[in-house]
């Protein structure tokens, strides 16, 4: 008979390997420790912020493996291995990628606390390259919460980047 | 668009009236915004709390002993602990009108008040390791019934929140009469009565309350970073609480995640937090959750109004009698101010005759009342409400009985009942036009045509005015506290400081200060540097709020960029032995006659003043202070118009368009106007649709997520439809106004009145804000209520 495995220590790190924005990252992380906690304070891309921290809100999106994941609900231990993307990845050669330069001239956002995931959650949508319509583009937002702006310029936004044909 | 005159220095203005892109984006599309929350200090600290589970208790115990010794933990503080440590707080600034004003504890000591009330602080060195040692703490209570609705409260018999109190009434009642109203009811043909309320809900900013504050034991300094609308307002209450000088408290604020009107002051929590950095003489760090900012961060608007309006056939509402009571949860600080401001504004843009207004405020055992965009929004609810339940009870179309009622600029009444000046108004233009724009007959036929095959499609309007700050009065100076002080200062590389107390939370204030600074001086707006968030820099002034920056901050900008202007044109004018009459600042040069070819760089002139290149005598310092008091300022306001189609089966809210007509003077930045406007009518949809901070019996919250306190989506808010109204100029220099909180005043009676006149053939009399699809199917009957 099999003995059952040791439980692991709550405090014991993990070791994780993976790679944020193109590079490649490693790390020790209790195994409780979030995604997005570990980003924040062990990797110190504080850009992606914590609205709710029960998943509803998705401030706290980030692409893992190219899909748009809330990082409040995600576990740094399971993404070893994969490539994750933040806001911070996103600008160019220290310039603003045609996707932010389009919520600039739109005045998508205001306090900016909801941007760094409605930006990583359009991003993952501009780079499937569908045609979409407004009301698609609405539906495809619905899991971002915006307190600030009513939404309006955030689409007017969206749809200059779909419509600029640049994936991003 | 706004007419918009010719200034100096700078020629026309170039930059104001135009949608520049916000500076502030550069940073905050990077992901490089500074929140409290990505504020890291060495040998910081993490904060957590125990919070009561209960409504109302008496704490017989708490035990911290397990926790002191958990993993990671390095103190754990009690309500008593706390107490040596901090002063208490005062419910409500000034007092009451009969007795003191309850005081109370940063953390419960004797008795907790609500659910989630503070009983202990856990400082550990992570903020898992503070929540792990929570759950370690022990404490006994002694449950006492809870008192969850102001009807309650008001019955003598309920148990006192406050024992010191008495009872649970904290304000009032107060009644105070405007007016003849015994005459205007005795000419009255009718009188129509009504009870509407408003139901508690919250200002939910994405980001929440937080602070990391950290203490110097060696020079006894307290350095604290906030979240916060005002830094002065904040280092004000931190000294006073914790017993320091306010020179010894530095307040410094970065990038703010929304506020609407919660984050003014400084909670109990931070307090508490920076009392334990003075302990420890270590930084300590508070991030508050998702959970914590729904239950106990503060909540809004639960009001309830006995209105009676005399009113003739002809539809002219002669005189009104409201009797206001506020349910102001456990810690109130609030309500008695905003009960003067919904007295002083009901009224609104109607000759109303006469007025008796009276109001009680009590607590409950609930989230304490806060500042939410609008405090005041009542006045506008109840009154537009009001308006369209006359118009029923008369059988005439509401626009008709608003354009009946409205005061025409320059014909007497020169002013509201209660006292406001009328100065300025556009509301009749803002009815006319907003008539014209959805062609009310057209919708009337329409309306009628889907009646007839089971559709109810409804029209609603509502009218406001935001005092945004209000027209000067003649007969009340403005109060000191109400005054911009702006400092501004060519700086030695040519760039412009401006130094402003208003604390930006979203709105674009380094991007409108910028606009109107470069328009006046002659710069490019890049080369304007907007100074917030330090209150070691800052002039005096409360913050950001009250719709004010726009006219009070704009304004002392305008002015501080013309004097310091002139003071730099004299200074060119020594340098380059010419008059100061034959220069100008154009595109960031000095040029005109004397000056070279090229013009004269700022940067150069400030490098020769700070040098001491200029004769004795002459005033060298590039700098100018000013203090705006307002000038002639002005009201905001406007009409909206929501259409709507109500779906009967399902109690779904349709919204087909929402239009707004809207007068805020001179836009400085058209695009951050229409965010302003369309996101406070988002919030007022979801207040109307979605959002409820709703109790149990007993006081357990029950909207505690973001799965239970629902906002509205991006499928959820319809396209906003905006015009703006050209302005009337009462001032000869500053008549841009504060466009912050009209929206989220004016959309809920506007909603609210399109979904009662789609269900009026259905007997539906809609007195109530909160009209999810459940509720509009009691109200017409589908389902019982």
């Amino acid at each position: 008979m099999n003995e059952p495995p040791e439980p692991i220590s709550p405090y014991e790190a993990i070791p994780i390997r993976l790679r944020v924005n193109g590079e490649l990252r490693s790390g020790a992380v209790e195994p409780r420790r979030t995604l997005a906690d570990f980003l924040r304070e062990e990797l110190s891309l504080t850009g992606t912020h914590l609205g709710c921290e029960h998943g509803v809100c998705g401030a706290c999106t980030v692409l893992v493996d190219g899909e748009p994941a809330r990082s409040c609900l995600l576990l740094a231990v399971q993404v070893n291995g994969a490539e994750v993307r933040t806001i911070e990845g996103l600008a160019v050669a220290g310039e603003l990628s045609p996707l932010q330069s389009a919520m600039r001239d739109q005045h998508g956002f205001q306090c900016g606390f909801c941007t760094p995931g409605f930006l990583m959650q359009i991003q993952a949508l501009l780079e499937e390259r569908r045609a979409l319509s407004e009301a698609e583009v609405r539906e495809e937002l619905s899991g971002n919460l915006c307190r600030c702006t009513g939404y309006e310029s955030i689409v007017r936004g969206v749809m200059a980047a779909l419509g600029s044909g640049a994936d991003g | 668009m706004a007419e918009r005159s010719p200034v100096g220095g700078g020629g026309a203005a170039r930059f104001v009236g135009a949608s520049v892109q916000r500076g502030e984006d550069l940073r905050l599309l990077r992901g490089q915004g500074r929140y409290v929350d990505d504020v890291r200090l060495p040998g910081m600290l993490h904060a957590a709390f125990v919070r009561s589970p209960l409504a109302h208790a008496r704490v017989v115990g708490v035990v911290t002993e397990a926790a002191r010794r958990a993993r990671g933990v390095v103190a754990v503080f009690d309500g008593e602990e706390i107490a040596r440590l901090a002063r208490p707080r005062a419910s409500i600034p000034g007092g009451t009108d009969d007795g003191g004003p309850p005081v109370y504890t940063l953390l419960a000591t004797d008795k907790v008040r609500l659910v989630g009330d503070p009983v202990a602080l856990v400082v550990a060195e992570s903020r898992y390791l503070a929540e792990d040692a929570c759950e370690l703490v022990e404490v006994r209570y002694e449950a006492l019934p809870a008192v969850v609705s102001a009807e309650q409260a008001l019955d003598p018999k309920s148990p006192p929140i406050f024992e010191d109190l008495g009872g649970n009434v904290i304000y009032g009642p107060t009644t105070k009469a405007y007016g003849d109203l015994a005459g205007t009811f005795a000419r009255a043909d009718l009188v129509v009565q009504a009870k509407i309320s408003q139901h508690r809900q919250q200002n939910v900013p994405m980001e929440g309350r937080g602070i990391v504050a950290s203490f110097d034991p060696e020079t006894g300094e307290l350095l604290v970073h906030a979240a916060t609308q005002g830094v002065n307002t904040t280092r004000a209450a931190l000294a006073a609480q914790l017993g320091l000088a306010a020179e010894k408290v530095r307040v410094l604020a970065g990038d703010i995640g929304g506020s609407f009107g919660l984050k003014f002051g400084i909670s109990r929590e931070e307090v508490a937090c920076a009392a334990a950095s003075r302990a420890l003489g270590r930084p300590v760090r508070w991030i508050e959750d998702r959970g914590e900012n729904l239950t106990v961060s503060g909540q809004a608007r639960e009001e309830s109004f006995e209105v009676e309006a005399a009113v003739t056939r002809e539809g002219e509402i002669l005189g009104m009698r409201v009797q206001m009571v506020v349910d102001a949860g456990a810690y109130p600080g609030l309500a008695p101010m905003v009960v003067d401001s919904v007295r002083e504004m009901i009224p609104g843009p109607y000759r109303l005759q006469a007025l008796e207004f009276s109001a009680t405020v009590a607590v409950t055992n609930k989230a304490s009342y806060v500042a939410y965009r609008g405090p005041w929004a009542a006045e506008t609810f109840v009154r537009e409400r009001m308006v369209d339940l006359v118009a029923t009870e008369l059988g005439l179309d509401p626009l008709e009985v608003r354009l009946r009622n409205v005061a025409r600029r320059g014909e007497p009444p020169l002013r509201m009942v209660t006292g406001p000046p009328l100065a300025g108004i556009t509301a009749r233009e803002s009815l006319e036009r907003m008539a014209e724009l959805i062609d009310l007959p057209e919708f009337r036929r329409r309306q009628a045509a889907a009646r007839r095959e089971g559709r109810y499609l409804g029209v609603g309007f509502a009218t406001y005015l935001e005092p945004a700050p209000g027209p000067r009065s003649p007969d009340s100076p403005p109060d000191p506290g109400e005054l911009e002080h702006q400092r501004m200062r060519l700086e030695a590389d040519g760039t412009l400081s401006v130094f402003t107390a208003q604390m930006p939370h979203g709105q674009g204030h380094e991007t409108t200060l910028a606009q109107i600074a470069a328009d006046q001086f002659g710069v490019d707006w890049e080369q304007v540097r907007v100074v917030v968030g330090d209150s070691s820099l800052s002039p005096a002034g409360f913050g950001t709020g009250g719709s004010r920056f726009a006219t009070m901050a704009g304004g002392a900008t305008l002015h501080a960029a013309r004097e310091l202007r002139s003071k730099v044109l004299e200074v060119a004018a020594q340098l380059l032995d010419t008059g100061p009459e034959r220069l100008a600042i154009v595109g960031g040069l000095v040029v005109g006659e004397g000056a070279p070819a090229g013009g004269l760089q700022l940067a150069e002139l400030a490098a020769a003043a700070e040098r001491g290149l200029l004769p004795v005598g002459t005033d060298s310092r590039l700098e100018a202070e000013v203090t705006f008091d307002g000038g002639e300022s002005g009201w905001s306001g406007g009409t909206h118009c929501a259409l709507v189609e109500v779906d009967c089966d399902t109690g779904r809210v349709r919204v087909e368009r929402y239009l707004v007509v809207e007068d805020c003077g001179e836009m400085i930045n058209p695009a951050i106007v229409e965010g302003q406007v369309r996101g406070g009518v988002a919030q007022g949809l979801g207040a109307v649709l979605l959002e409820r901070s709703a109790y149990d019996p007993d006081g357990q919250y029950l909207s505690g997520s973001f799965m239970d306190y629902l906002l509205p989506t991006a499928t959820d808010v319809p396209h906003i439809e905006i015009e703006h109204l050209e302005t009337v100029r009462l001032d000869p220099d500053v008549n841009f106004r504060g466009v912050g909180e009209g929206g989220m005043i004016v959309a809920p009676p506007t909603l609210c009145n399109a979904i009662a006149d789609a269900l009026a053939p259905l007997g539906a009399r809609i007195t109530e804000q909160h009209l999810p699809p459940s509720r509009l199917l009691e109200l017409i009957g589908t389902i019982g209520g």
